[in-house]
């Protein structure tokens, strides 16, 4: 087969075929596979690695996408190093995503471990019901949220006056706007994590749980033991799923201050990385600056789930 | 074995197709000229009633297509230019705000240079500042200027009576020749009525004494000089004296609270250039006829404006022209002003009884014509530059953050100045 593609080599064996056509039938016994995955793999490098490829390019660059484009080698980096506006950014971005991730993975199995066990009736109707807020688009979602968490008119100010507390302006504090987009990102994922969770928690049989019951393991230790052990690898996924999409933060960060939507408050309070490398491509025109966070951003997201890998395959329970 | 290499045909005839797809789709940037010279892609700023002046010119014009895209905000519309531009299809008319343009001027390889079309005959038309922004240093015209933001301000007049305030525009106008005195009444309102006098200070104080100054943030030659700036000094220390006298409702314009706090009669004025008066009526429609116009404290000036340019790689840049030529027009720019309120750039017609005389009862009769076109006179234009927005964004930043995060107004003119350091590196 080394000759492939030179001069039809002699005959070897005593096939009834024509030579030429059993080299073609052998050579299309090799490629079809690959050509059946071609598609994708097309596709991956025209819209996934050529974009990231061309982005570490661009980075490299003072590129201005309708004037002029010069080369300052790593420019870019060094002065995104001494930018007090990354490091914002990139503290935002970590508080936003501990404060939705975490939460919403706990709701998450909780919610899972009660719709499996629990005798409910319409089952089937609360656990459709769960994916509901992951197929609203994000866009409405922020709109109604942020007009929830509104300082002088929002039904969530409204209710703590009734209590007697003061009204709290949400979006220009910073711990209050990071609250209000982790309920968001919360909001919109814990009924399709919970689902995954569900899926895994049907497949472990129910006479493990019967055998546990008949030890005298009460629920919450059934949950400890059994539940949590046996999602182990589904739990390893969302993190690492989460994690990536936490970091990249955008929409509801971009729509909630009306003021100064690019930087999420006039003092970015919650101006996420997503945010900043947009405000500084798209709002200022600096598509080298910007393809440096990005870069910076590819990086993080690299590292951040490479150690939640390692941490979660690592952690085994006691006795394995 | 026949019938097995034809099922493998779709997929080679897949894959060639996507190959096709992709080449082309690389390849498929609009042609300079190659239009039918029939329609026209149209891209504008939403809320500013542009659909009118389309429908009128079509009525106009049975044979020609105008096919309108609303991109967003006036920020919006520039960013999406940008990509455009960048990707190479492009509309074949668009519309630039003010502060965006310079830097499309600085890239005016992307535009086409209006005095092909013959822009030179029609120049004398405009005000000599307004059509100079859009106009390079090599002489270049990318864009014809369709209005210019005069300045006033909108007063509830049912809330100045309430408070034991005059509601004559020409007595409030009175009450306040100066941003000082503006802030004390502003103290007399709430000290009466408890309630907050205007929405926010950052653009009902800073955006408009920042506007009336002879220097803004770049001198003559084009340097930065926000630093030094007496005028811009003078209008930050207002916004932070009306924060202080705590007469602001703390409402980001445009927000939607900004909007519900209108609705609801939060607040008693607002800083309204030309422009704004279509969003007073769309944001509370049921305000009318509440409202009245009273000029503006501390003397002439301008906020806002934009221009209409027309992309290199446009598909119909005459039927585009022939568009900006008719509708920019003196004439076109009065009927306009008629149907959106937005002022016109052609001095020329304000002298015209159109315009002198034209009354807009939402603002209990006001002569909005009189009264913008008064603002303007004896203005001093001030030179725009590149980073213009963005030090305005940053200026207005810091005010918002005293008035609405507690900041610490001590330290706002600094912040800011830091900040803007950082954001344009000088």
């Amino acid at each position: 087969m080394t000759t492939l593609l030179g001069p039809t080599p002699a005959p070897a064996s005593t096939s009834p075929l024509p030579a030429p056509t059993r080299i073609r039938e052998r050579l299309g016994e090799r490629v079809a596979p690959y050509l059946y995955i071609a598609p994708f793999f097309v596709i991956f490098a025209i819209f996934g690695l050529f974009p990231l490829l061309f982005t570490f390019y661009i980075a490299l660059f003072d590129w201005n996408p309708i004037g002029d484009q010069v080369f300052v080698g790593a420019d870019n980096f060094t002065r995104l190093l001494d930018d007090p506006r990354f490091w914002n950014a990139a503290r935002n971005t970590l508080s936003i995503w501990l404060l939705s991730t975490v939460p919403q993975l706990a709701l998450a199995l909780l919610l899972a471990h009660v719709l499996h066990h629990a005798r409910l009736r319409w089952a089937g109707f609360f656990r459709m019901t769960m994916l509901v807020p992951y197929i609203t688009s994000v866009a409405a979602t922020t709109i109604v949220f942020a007009q929830m968490f509104d300082r002088d008119y929002g039904l969530l100010n409204w209710l703590l006056g009734l209590v007697g507390l003061g009204p709290v302006d949400f979006v220009q504090s910073g711990w209050g706007s990071h609250l209000m987009i982790a309920v968001m990102v919360t909001w919109r994922w814990f009924g399709y994590t919970t689902l995954l969770y569900l899926a895994s928690l049907q497949a472990i049989p129910r006479e493990t749980y019967e055998a546990a019951a008949v030890d005298g393991a009460g629920g919450w230790q059934r949950f400890r033991h059994i539940t949590v052990p046996s999602l182990r690898p589904i739990i390893v996924f969302t993190v690492v799923t989460s994690t990536i999409g936490g970091l990249q933060i955008f929409t509801e960060p971009l729509l909630v201050s009306r003021a100064a939507p690019l930087t999420c408050g006039p003092t970015r309070e919650c101006q996420t990385l997503t945010l900043f490398l947009y405000e500084q491509g798209f709002g200022m025109f600096q598509f080298g600056y910007a393809a440096a966070i990005g870069v910076a951003l590819f990086v993080m997201v690299v590292a951040i789930a490479l150690i939640n890998y390692l941490a979660a395959t690592r952690v085994r329970p006691e006795g394995k | 074995m026949f019938t097995r290499r034809t099922a493998r045909r779709p997929l080679l005839a897949l894959v060639l197709c996507l190959l096709v797809v992709v080449a082309t789709g690389c390849a498929n940037r609009s042609r300079p000229g190659s239009g039918d010279g029939r329609s026209i892609e149209f891209w504008s700023f939403s809320g500013i009633n542009q659909a009118a002046a389309v429908a009128d010119y079509e009525r106009a014009h049975p044979e020609i297509d105008v096919q309108l895209t609303e991109v967003g905000s006036s920020v919006e519309t520039a960013q999406s230019l940008v990509t455009a531009l960048a990707a190479g299809k492009v509309p074949d008319l668009v519309l630039i705000q003010g502060d965006d343009l310079p830097r499309f001027v600085e890239a005016s390889d992307n535009f086409h240079d209006l005095r092909e079309f013959g822009a030179d005959e029609i120049r004398s038309d405009y005000l000599d500042w307004v059509i100079a922004q859009s106009t390079g240093a090599d002489g270049r015209v990318i864009g014809v200027p369709t209005d210019v933001g005069g300045l006033a301000v909108a007063y509830r007049t049912d809330l100045f009576a309430a408070a034991g305030l005059p509601t004559d525009r020409a007595e409030v106008g009175a009450l306040w020749p100066t941003w000082d005195d503006f802030i004390e009444v502003g103290r007399r309102y709430t000290a009466a009525t408890g309630a907050a006098f205007i929405d926010n200070a950052a653009t009902s104080v800073f955006y408009q004494a920042v506007n009336q100054g002879a220097v803004k943030y770049y001198d003559e030659d084009g340097e930065p000089v926000y630093r030094e700036s007496a005028p811009v000094r003078e209008a930050f220390d207002l916004a932070l004296a009306a924060v202080d006298a705590g007469i602001t409702a703390g409402q980001s314009s445009f927000a939607e609270s900004w909007g519900a706090g209108m609705q609801h009669g939060d607040y008693a004025a607002v800083a309204a250039p030309a422009w704004m008066l279509n969003s007073i009526r769309t944001t509370a429609p049921d305000t009318a006829g509440s409202w009245d116009l009273a000029p503006i404290p501390g003397g002439a000036g301008n906020w806002g404006g934009s221009y209409l340019a027309i992309p290199r790689n446009a598909e119909n840049p005459e039927a585009a022209w022939e568009y900006i030529r008719e509708t920019q027009s003196p004439a076109g720019q009065l009927d306009h002003f008629a149907d959106s309120g937005s002022l016109p750039t052609t001095p020329s017609v304000y002298e015209d009884e159109a315009l002198t005389s034209f009354t807009d009862p939402f603002f209990s009769d006001a002569p909005v014509g009189r009264i913008y076109t008064e603002s303007l006179l004896g203005l001093s234009p001030f030179p725009v530059g590149r980073d213009s927005s963005t030090i305005g964004q940053e200026f207005l930043n810091a005010i918002t953050d005293v008035e609405q995060g507690g900041g610490d107004p001590e330290r706002a003119w600094d912040r800011a100045l830091d900040n803007i350091r950082i954001a344009i590196g000088r």
